[in-house]
């Protein structure tokens, strides 16, 4: 499909500025590595070119590989990738932080549908996204305690260990 | 047809009392029977209604804090006595109505008015955001349809030149049924029941689902069962009045029975027919279309009254 | 002039967690002044089940039997989903008559799901009958669900590399049969709808969304498509069987709840024709083909056209045999963002009918384990722990 392969190149275009490195994992993925302070510039470059729609804000979590004997441990990071779609083709940006200063910036102030995407990224992952808009709870329950993010790997919910659930 | 019965009776069994308990019950169930046919559904069971009531008076009644504790438990009896009063001005059950004075008619939509101010009191007083907007609601849809409905009852009135129900229904059976000479009082006293029992599509009031119950969220178990029974005794009082008035008076139970069963069937049809209106809808459709047609029908009878005293 | 509206003064209108507008729990808030609604908040999370978490812990197969329970109108779309992304990775495609197939279990559930719909919407503007009407006819589309799989709701169609019931000439007729008086029915609701004045005065001009908005709101399926913002992932990126027995796309113009209404019924029926289609020319073929236990590393994105709109998944795996991240992006999520906007400057009574408007499916945004605060070390609450909880708290 070339007019697929045009939009992915169209896109790869605008991007350029702002990508440290393309990656083409499919044929209809675009993935575009990011600085943390390139982002809002270049989502802002999809937005001005009409390149698509916002429609996820994924987050992964990538906790430090295992530290062999004589290596400096390396900081576990969260990944958030900000997928944009226009027909069959998928750009996605990604970006890292680590985990001692897990921020990104907001990208309401362009899209502001993403404001959920984003509250679910502070909720589930602890990412403090500055400058969003809301910031009470939108997933999480009233009490559950702070600092605790159930979507890191980290996070081990001890119920389904416990044999005690039999017989209720 | 003229029974002499002890008033006492009169009060506590028949026509007032027990038995109009009974029948407000079964035009209950009726109702929600046709509904029910209508919407291809089966419907409740002849003794539900009945079993509704039993159920909710035994059951504990609950008073939010902040209400009005007397005004809490007095509205609901209120609302039942001003039902079961009006109904002995009324020609129930085809029998002659032991209460009749000049003026009788006056009293008696009051007394229906009286139900539809304590249910809109009863939201008020309840202190919860769906009765407040529910008791808004009420009392909006009586302020609109309240002025229509009365037009359509004068209009017989009028016609028959007397204030007096039992003469009304007396002098219309011995003319043209009112529903062929007065067709449009006939339509806007029938939909204007409808908005005083607020029945869909007039059920803004208590559409559940924006304000729960309406005006009667907070109420439970004994004030709830008064409420719906003074609604029920509402439902036979209207139909009897417009089957009186406009469908060639009742005379005996047969008619009693056919012609507000008749009148049911025709507004269980409408009930289905139609989406609910909202609240501004009702407003504007009572006093845009529904007083205007009112006066329209008040000013023919009015001009045909005057052409017949001329004429003769 | 401006008249902001002072804290206390304000008078909300709660509906939820439990309201008889919401057939599932959500909380929102409506500021009102008079019958205006001046301001509008959700909160979600009331049916959060932890799905995606839940889903590091499971094995590929095991998962798609999670997934299928996200939703329990959507069931089938959501493995669809996931389990398109699975074989992507791994590497393998579902046979032809497999495709097919799902696609047929796909556009059934379409049906089902907007018949329900139309019912539950009618119902929040009071209009009972067409309610009852259009869930009597759902009946139809669930019996035939029934007969292919057993199940009336969870289908559980999809293996990871095909599809497990296999469609027969009987079926087919039977199916045929049923569409049929489907399609007759939906005409006359179509009519209803275009017609009835009582509908039309709940319905025409209210929560009207233009193109822009819903774009910038980040709407998406029907409730996108009735703004005239045209896409539709069964066209724009064809999966399963799409390719060869396409849908026609059915966008409206007018943006309001009316359009919305109509796009859902026409979409109906373009979904009868097509499933007629697949029945004339449906491919032969195994069913299911081999699929290591292993997935391969790698991620992807798997799109589908749920009946609400776009749904998403992202699937990471790290060669084992669980995944390493799934995420669920469903399209309810994406058109809240559209009922907080187009509240503002409604009426009060308009809302249940716009919150229905775009087909919400709460269960479908909450995918949790509830731990309790202040608990010494939240992350060791076995099960036993949070039952004496419960115990405790109801004592």
């Amino acid at each position: 499909m070339s007019s697929l392969e045009e939009t992915l190149q169209r896109a790869e275009n605008l991007l350029q500025p702002y990508g440290q490195s393309f990656n083409r994992p499919e044929l209809n993925r675009l993935d575009v590595y990011l600085q943390r302070e390139n982002l809002l510039a270049a989502v802002q470059a999809l937005l001005e070119a009409r390149w698509g729609y916002l429609s996820t804000i994924t987050g992964i979590d990538r906790p430090s590989a295992a530290v062999e004997e004589g290596q400096t441990p390396t900081e576990g990071e969260i990944e958030v990738l900000y997928s944009f779609c226009s027909g069959a083709a998928v750009v996605s940006l990604r970006v890292r932080a680590p985990y001692s200063d897990a921020a990104l910036p907001s990208i309401c102030p362009l899209i502001p549908s993403a404001t959920l995407g984003e509250r679910e990224l502070m909720e589930m992952f602890g990412v403090k996204v500055e400058g969003t808009p809301d910031t009470s709870r939108l997933i999480l329950a009233d009490s559950w305690p702070e600092g605790v993010y159930p979507l890191r790997k980290s996070f081990v919910p001890a119920a389904r260990f416990s044999g005690e659930a039999k017989g209720g | 047809m003229n029974l002499a019965i002890h008033p006492l009776i009169v009060l506590l069994f028949f026509p007032g009392g027990l038995f109009l308990l009974a029948s407000g019950l079964v035009f209950q169930w009726a109702d929600r029977k046709l509904v029910a046919r209508f919407q291809n559904r089966v419907g409740p069971r002849f003794f539900q209604p009945l079993a509704d009531v039993l159920k909710l008076l035994a059951k504990e009644e609950i008073i939010p804090q902040g209400a009005h504790r007397g005004l809490f438990i007095a509205l609901p009896i209120i609302a039942l006595a001003a039902a079961l009063t009006a109904a002995l001005y009324v020609p129930m059950f085809g029998v002659q109505p032991f209460f009749s004075f000049q003026g009788d008619l006056i009293v008696t939509i009051y007394l229906l008015s009286a139900l539809t101010i304590s249910l809109g009191l009863a939201g008020a007083n309840s202190v919860d955001r769906f009765s407040l907007v529910g008791a808004t609601r009420t009392l909006t849809q009586l302020f609109s349809y309240e002025a229509p409905f009365l037009l359509a009852m004068i209009g017989p009135a009028l016609a028959a030149q007397t204030w007096q129900i039992s003469k009304i229904n007396a002098f219309v059976g011995e003319t043209t049924w009112f529903i062929v000479a007065q067709p449009i009082g006939f339509l806007v006293a029938l939909v204007g029941l409808m908005g005083k029992l607020e029945l869909p599509p007039f059920d803004a009031p208590e559409a559940e689902t924006e304000i729960v119950a309406g005006a009667l969220t907070e109420y439970s178990g004994r004030g709830f069962a008064l409420f719906r029974l003074s609604k029920d005794i509402e439902l036979v009082i209207g139909l009897t009045l417009v089957a009186a008035f406009y469908l060639g008076g009742i005379a005996n139970p047969l008619e009693f029975l056919l012609k507000t069963g008749g009148l049911l069937l025709v507004m269980a049809l409408l009930q289905t027919a139609f989406a609910r209106l909202r609240i501004d809808q009702t407003v504007g459709m009572w006093w845009r279309v529904g007083a205007l047609l009112g006066l329209v029908q008040i000013l023919a009878i009015l001009a045909g009254i005057y052409i017949r005293q001329w004429w003769l | 002039m401006s008249f902001e509206p002072l804290g206390e003064n304000r008078f909300i209108v709660p509906i939820g967690p439990q309201h008889p507008a919401l057939k599932e729990p959500g909380h929102f808030e409506f500021v009102v002044d008079g019958e205006i609604v001046t301001g509008a908040s959700v909160r979600l999370g009331y049916v959060h089940r932890g799905i995606e978490k839940g889903a590091e812990d499971r094995t590929w197969i095991q998962n798609l039997y999670l997934m299928e329970r996200i939703c329990g109108i959507c069931s089938h779309i959501h493995a669809t989903a996931f389990v398109q992304g699975v074989e992507k990775l791994a590497g393998v495609e579902a046979p032809p008559r497999a495709r097919a197939i799902r696609e047929v279990f796909a556009e059934l559930e379409r049906i089902h799901s907007h018949m329900l719909w139309l019912g539950v919407a009618a119902h929040e503007g009071g209009f009972d009958a067409l309610f009852m009407y259009s869930w009597r006819d759902r009946e139809v589309v669930m019996d035939m669900l029934e007969m292919l799989s057993g199940n009336r709701v969870h289908y559980s169609a999809n293996l990871i590399g095909g599809v497990k019931y296999d469609l027969n000439p009987e079926m087919m007729d039977k199916i045929r049969d049923g569409l049929n008086y489907l399609e007759e029915r939906l005409a006359h609701y179509l009519d209803v709808v275009n017609h009835d004045e009582t509908f039309i005065g709940r319905t025409r001009g209210i929560g009207t969304m233009t193109r822009e908005q819903a774009q910038l709101l980040g709407a998406v399926g029907p409730t996108a498509r009735a703004s005239n913002f045209a896409f539709d992932v069964r066209v724009d990126a064809p999966y399963a069987a799409y390719a060869e027995f396409p849908v026609e796309m059915v966008v409206a113009q007018e943006g309001d709840l009316h359009a919305r209404f109509v796009v859902r019924i026409l979409e109906t029926m373009e979904s009868i024709r097509v499933l007629r289609r697949i029945f004339d020319n449906l491919p032969e073929s195994e069913l299911v083909t081999r699929v290591p236990r292993r997935i391969p590393a790698g991620e992807t994105i798997s799109r589908v056209e749920a009946p609400r709109g776009e749904l998403f998944y992202f699937i990471a795996s790290s060669g084992g045999e669980k995944p390493e991240r799934v995420k669920v992006r469903t399209p309810s999520l994406c058109n809240w963002g559209t009922v907080i906007t187009l509240a503002v400057g409604h009426k009060l009574a308009d809302m249940p009918m716009i919150l229905a408007g775009i087909d919400p499916c709460f269960s479908c945004n909450d995918r949790l384990v509830m731990v309790k605060r202040n608990h010494q070390d939240p992350q060791v609450w076995t099960w036993a722990d949070l039952r004496n909880y419960g115990i405790e708290y109801y004592r």
